[in-house]
């Protein structure tokens, strides 16, 4: 346990400078990039002095690696992400807390979604395999899979909101509404297909295995020997592969579903930030979101290890 | 749809692919492919896909931006087998110029992000070690730990006007035009965008299989006998590791045509009026012209969903190709 | 694989191809005979919420009813500091300042109860009405005025525009570039009498103090709360801001004490989420909705339930193709004339609009005094555009030229794509268009790096100087055309005091043929509002301008 201790003590102290040189870069591409939150909202007026004298105030005609430095020193020293130029009321974290959590649930929603139909059907593929049933149901998933979130959307809300009224058509009112139903669907739907391949190839190992031969020999129904040794044999190596795979298609996803259907999520809002030039929101996000990267491949990489002890971890593979 | 999952996906599956004489192992990659129809049958979508997209000027029965608005939201008909779009465009010609866009930008990112890039710094990083291995690999960790989209996003958004700019003083210096206009700006910005995230995972598999080929047998003994860094990479390794290129780069081309779409949605991908897939697949999903005129999003959704779905199978068939155990 | 798999997976994916594209073609086909099942599945839930809402009813003598609306989060509720269109909606609300303007945009007293202008026309003295509340209660003074003012000046407040609406107030300048801490044309007569003196006689003044730049903003929050006030905002308008949870929902309350007088309308709620409004609005969780250009066939037909609920407005605003008439092509005046004249606005109008908004007659839209009536704009003409074009200096060695447009996300509005067509059609010209977001767009325009433009204008204040002086004035440094003509100057010094009104319009009027026939801008379009009202929603009216607008309104649901 000593080489996997070290393996994260050293992946740990990597983050800070991680995070340090992310955070330069991205600052310095936002700055340098022409174009300034002052002038994006200054509506139809037109006065560069005036916006100088705005960017003066808030300390934007500094040369940018100067800008950085105070920036770090109050992030560093008072934990201060900076002001936010559209909402110039509020802390960033204030800000971007709401969105976190509604963007988080919808997530949940959608991860334990992928999950709850991914896993069964990559099963029962797997155990039927060599009939059509197996390659009807990955290829119908696949297939899914290939439809961009982009499309899947719109169709969604075309047949479930306009024609059928049976889902609102967007817009957000709580969790527990059935506003969440179409957003979930859609940024679930390409990962079901990843789950369920995956799930069917390691449930086809598990399958081979001597225990499973055994269980078998010893006269257990096919029920039992499924549920039992099968399941939960392929289903952890799954679910810990996954989650690392599925945060980056369920923040992508979210995106774009977020941003069709206008949920108040971090997906829109990042978008959003983007277009108003909101440097110090979009940075605080970006780091975010790289933490979040960087500890679920660490907690994806420590997961096998205890899992599977045959997976050496320095062993320059990943 | 994302670029580090199809990556991910390459990775595991290569991780079956066995070791073996490279002459034998390819005449017989190819066979067992062919014996498979459906990858036979991606093949073909995707070839025609291709053909179609290369040969856009010359197929396409109208110009992209072409457009006649006294047929403006015409229906399907002999003239317009697709109908016209809001500006009496036709939805085919349409079509066939957004083949021609993602043909150009999947090439141009494939080569380059999960070709030229990962294959140089996967081969020098297995192979030299130490300190160049080292420095590869925490910038790949880096570039693999940042957001993709949103990065791509704030990339194209920030950078586009500094790179039409330099683009356009430097048509001026050299007194060569068409650049700009030609939209090549927005080409360049979106591939090599794609390319500086793309090429992380892909370096890493390649270089763990240099790593394992680099302590082969026959690789000690071309060392030994004297051969030069270049010739043992170029001739020992290189062909040893093709195989999981085209692994990669099969496995990639869905997700590059994807985030062509996604960037054009955000307004950061490829500008008006060039046609992409993209711009069509926004134009058609406004509920207003989705509730009267589907074929709009339909055709190019069809097109896009078909070409993506064959690169996945298609990706599935040399995985089964590569890596006899999975099957 | 076995042949069975293959076709097995062929098949499916053939299968869920047409699948698709028939249930999608269903869908959309099936919409009209769906019609009377939506119609009367959105009819059952306002019946239950008209028996809901009857219930309190009565309960008071001023204010009742709640307005349900979509909106968007405003940015900062900081009337000095918001300039975008968006948030002065709530703004125009909840604060107020001395003056206002009506429904028939005529200056109206509002904080301040009446005024006396000086012989000069230079000193404004305004008499604070004794009535005059902030929403906690506390009267309104003279002192109250001046900070508002000159706070809204102050460098510390970022105010970009502070300067633009307040600057003709002498001393303004010294306090807006940090020279000076207060207004030195500001005087306090007494408690409810404040004296302002402006630079000259500028008989639109006090338009410029109906903009929210010059509204009251409470000092003694400002200052315990430096960073947060505007989350609770203490304003002097008609509504206080009740709640606001941001890209959720706001609430307006009625403020009953206000100087005008209790409103009649109690709560005003937005929803700030997104999805289309039309359908929350035929769902029943809106009373009222902006009508997409795609479902006007559907509202203007008579037959349709919707129709009656059906209204238009014009809002005083114009959509323009401005040319850098330092920039080739367009130093040449052929050639602006020859794009003006190459492009078929009324057809684009009429296919891609769907006639649903004015093409552009002038630059002032109608509305705006000086409006007239006859077509001041180069007609479409595509053979003497060609001969023009042949006649300019650049017939022989055309530059490329690039649109340039602001927006990001989606694609270039189908107008530009029209209009491009157009040149490329009738002048052989392929312009190649640029969409940047708006930061990238403005800062370029201001450098002047674009050779054309498509921009749109939109009226602060019902006055030809709002367009005309600040867009065309060469020295103006809004002058996105770059446009510079001595007579053109002249003429727009003389009008800013003219006293006269009626000699000063025609001046406007002069100025604004001259610059149509020099082809500095290709108006396009003027604006109209499209929207549906509920019946239940009484005196509610979109206005040509922002303006606070639900004082009066009347919800019976």
């Amino acid at each position: 346990m000593d080489g996997l201790g070290g393996y994260v003590l050293r992946r740990l102290l990597f983050l800070p400078i991680t995070l340090l040189i992310v955070s330069f870069a991205t600052f310095y591409v936002t700055r340098w990039g022409p174009g300034d939150p002052i002038s994006v909202y200054s509506g139809q007026y037109r006065d560069q002095e005036a916006f100088d004298r705005v960017r003066h105030k808030y300390g934007l005609d500094k040369p940018i690696v100067e800008q950085y430095g105070i920036w770090l020193k109050d992030v560093v020293l008072h934990g201060d992400f900076g002001v936010s130029f559209r909402f110039r009321d509020r802390s960033i974290p204030e800000i971007i807390g709401p969105k976190i959590w509604v963007s988080a649930r919808l997530g949940l929603y959608a991860f334990i979604l992928e999950f709850l139909i991914g896993i069964p059907v990559g099963v029962y593929a797997a155990l039927k395999q060599g009939t059509w049933r197996d390659p009807f149901l990955i290829s119908v998933f696949l297939f899914f899979q290939s439809i961009p979130v982009l499309v899947t959307v719109p169709i969604l809300v075309l047949v479930f909101a306009e024609k059928l009224h049976w889902l609102p058509n967007g817009g957000f009112d709580g969790l527990f509404s059935k506003s969440m139903i179409i957003p979930t669907l859609a940024i679930s739907l390409p990962g079901i297909a990843g789950i369920a391949r995956l799930a069917r190839v390691t449930t086809l190992e598990t399958l081979r295995e001597d225990f499973v031969r055994t269980a078998r020999s010893k006269g257990l129904g096919e029920y039992t020997v499924v549920t039992r040794h099968v399941v939960r044999n392929s289903v952890v190596p799954v679910m810990t592969t996954v989650i690392g795979l599925s945060l980056v298609g369920l923040i992508e996803g979210a995106f774009f579903t977020e941003t069709i259907l206008g949920i108040p999520g971090i997906g829109r809002f990042t978008f959003e930030s983007v277009n108003g030039r909101d440097y110090n929101v979009l940075l605080t996000i970006v780091l975010l979101i790289t933490t979040l990267f960087v500890l679920a491949n660490l907690a994806v990489d420590l997961v096998l290890a205890v899992v599977d002890p045959r997976i050496r971890i320095n062993g320059g593979g990943k | 749809m994302t670029i580090d999952a199809s990556a991910s996906e390459a990775l595991a599956a290569a991780e079956g692919y066995a070791l073996g004489r490279s002459e034998s192992l390819w005449g017989r990659a190819f066979r067992r492919l062919l014996r498979k129809r459906i990858a036979v049958g991606c093949l073909v979508v995707i070839a025609a896909f291709y053909t179609v997209g290369l040969a856009a000027p010359l197929i396409a029965p109208y110009g992209y931006s072409e457009s006649n608005l006294d047929l403006s939201f015409h229906g399907p008909s002999v003239s317009h087998p697709f109908g016209t779009d809001r500006n009496g465009r036709d939805t085919l010609s349409r079509n066939i110029y957004a083949a021609r866009t993602t043909v150009i930008v999947t090439l141009a990112t494939v080569l380059a992000g999960s070709v030229v890039l990962p294959l140089t710094l996967g081969m020098v990083a297995g192979y030299r070690r130490g300190l160049i291995d080292a420095a590869i690999n925490r910038v790949g960790e880096i570039l693999a730990s940042l957001p993709g989209l949103p990065m791509l996003v704030l990339i194209n958004a920030t950078l586009r006007p500094r790179v039409v700019r330099a683009i356009a003083h430097f048509e001026d210096g050299v007194h060569w035009h068409g650049l700009t206009s030609s939209g090549f700006a927005d080409f360049f910005l979106i591939f090599s965008v794609l390319s500086l995230f793309g090429w992380v995972g892909y370096a890493r598999l390649i270089r763990s299989q240099t790593l394992t080929l680099r302590g082969s047998e026959y690789v000690l003994a071309a060392e030994a006998s004297g051969a030069s860094t270049k010739r043992v990479l170029f001739t020992h390794i290189l062909p040893n590791v093709m195989p999981l290129v085209i692994v990669s780069v099969s496995a990639s081309l869905g997700a590059v045509a994807g985030s062509e779409i996604a960037l054009t949605f955000l307004g950061v991908g490829i500008q008006p009026p060039h046609a992409s897939f993209g711009a069509l697949i926004t134009d058609g999903s406004t509920a207003a012209v989705l509730r009267n005129h589907p074929q709009l999003l339909l055709v190019p959704a069809v097109v896009v969903a078909s070409l993506i779905f064959a690169f996945n199978l298609l990706g599935d068939a040399l995985n089964d190709v590569f890596t006899p155990r999975a099957q | 694989m076995s042949n069975k798999l293959t076709l097995t997976i062929l098949g499916v994916a053939a299968v869920l191809i047409i699948a698709l594209a028939g249930a999608l073609i269903y869908f959309s086909r099936g919409g009209s005979d769906n019609k009377d099942t939506s119609a009367q599945s959105s009819d059952t839930p306002s019946s239950s919420s008209t028996a809901s809402s009857s219930t309190p009813g009565g309960s008071g003598s001023s204010a009742s009813g709640e307005l349900r609306l979509r909106g968007d989060d405003p940015l900062v509720l900081d009337p000095a500091v918001a300039q975008d269109a968006g948030s002065a909606l709530y703004i125009v609300e909840i604060f107020s300042g001395l003056v206002r303007l009506d429904k028939d945009l005529k200056i109206q007293p509002d904080v301040a109860q009446s005024w006396d202008v000086s012989p000069d026309g230079k000193t404004y003295t305004f008499h604070i009405n004794k009535n005059a509340t902030y929403q906690d209660g506390r009267p309104v003074t003279a002192d109250d005025v001046k900070y508002s003012l000159e706070r809204a000046l102050s460098p510390d407040t970022g105010s970009v525009t502070a300067e633009n609406f307040l600057g003709d107030i002498v001393g303004a300048k010294d306090v807006s570039r940090g020279r000076a801490a207060e207004i030195s044309g500001l005087k306090i007569v007494d408690d409810a009498t404040i004296a302002v003196t402006i630079d000259d006689a500028k008989p639109y003044f006090l338009y410029k103090l109906t903009y929210p730049t010059a509204y009251l903003v409470d000092k003694k929050q400002i200052q315990s709360n430096p960073k947060r006030w505007t989350q609770k905002p203490n304003g002097t308008g008609p509504y206080k801001l009740k709640e606001w949870k941001l890209g959720e929902k706001i609430t307006l309350e009625a403020y009953d004490k206000n100087v005008l007088g209790a409103p009649k309308l109690k709560t005003v709620s937005y929803d700030l989420a997104g999805g289309s409004s039309l359908v929350a609005y035929e769902d029943n969780t809106i009373d009222i909705t902006g009508v997409g250009l795609d479902d006007l066939d559907r509202i203007q037909d008579p037959t349709d339930k919707l129709n009656k609920e059906y209204v238009t407005s014009s809002r005083q605003s114009v959509d323009y193709i401005g040319f850098n008439t330092n920039s080739a092509p367009f130093d040449d005046p052929n050639v602006r004339k020859a794009f003006a004249m190459a492009v078929d606005r009324k057809k684009i109008a009429e296919v891609i609009l769907k006639g649903a908004i004015p093409v552009a007659n002038g630059l002032l839209a109608p509305g705006v005094p000086g409006h007239t009536d006859d077509d001041k704009t180069y007609a479409f003409d595509p053979v003497e555009a060609k001969r023009l074009l042949s006649e300019s200096k650049y017939a022989n060695n055309m530059p490329d030229i690039t649109l340039a447009e602001s927006g990001a996300g989606a694609t270039v509005g189908p107008t530009e794509e029209a209009i491009v067509a157009d040149w490329k059609k009738n002048l052989g010209i392929e312009v190649k268009i640029q969409q940047a977001e708006s930061g990238t767009f403005f800062g370029d325009i201001d450098a002047g790096r674009y050779q054309m433009f498509h921009l749109g204008w939109i009226m602060d204040y019902p006055d030809p100087e709002d367009i005309l002086d600040i867009l065309f004035y060469s020295k103006s440094k809004q002058n996105n055309s770059r446009y510079s003509n001595d007579a053109i100057d002249q003429k727009l010094v003389q009008a800013r005091t003219e006293q006269d009104t009626e000699k000063r319009l025609a001046i406007y009027r002069d100025v604004e043929v001259t610059l149509l026939k020099d082809a500095v801008w290709m108006p396009m379009f003027f604006d109209t509002t499209h929207a549906l009202i509920k019946p239940y929603v009484k005196n509610f009216e979109f206005s040509p301008v922002t303006l606070e607008r639900f004082r009066d309104v009347v919800v019976n649901r």
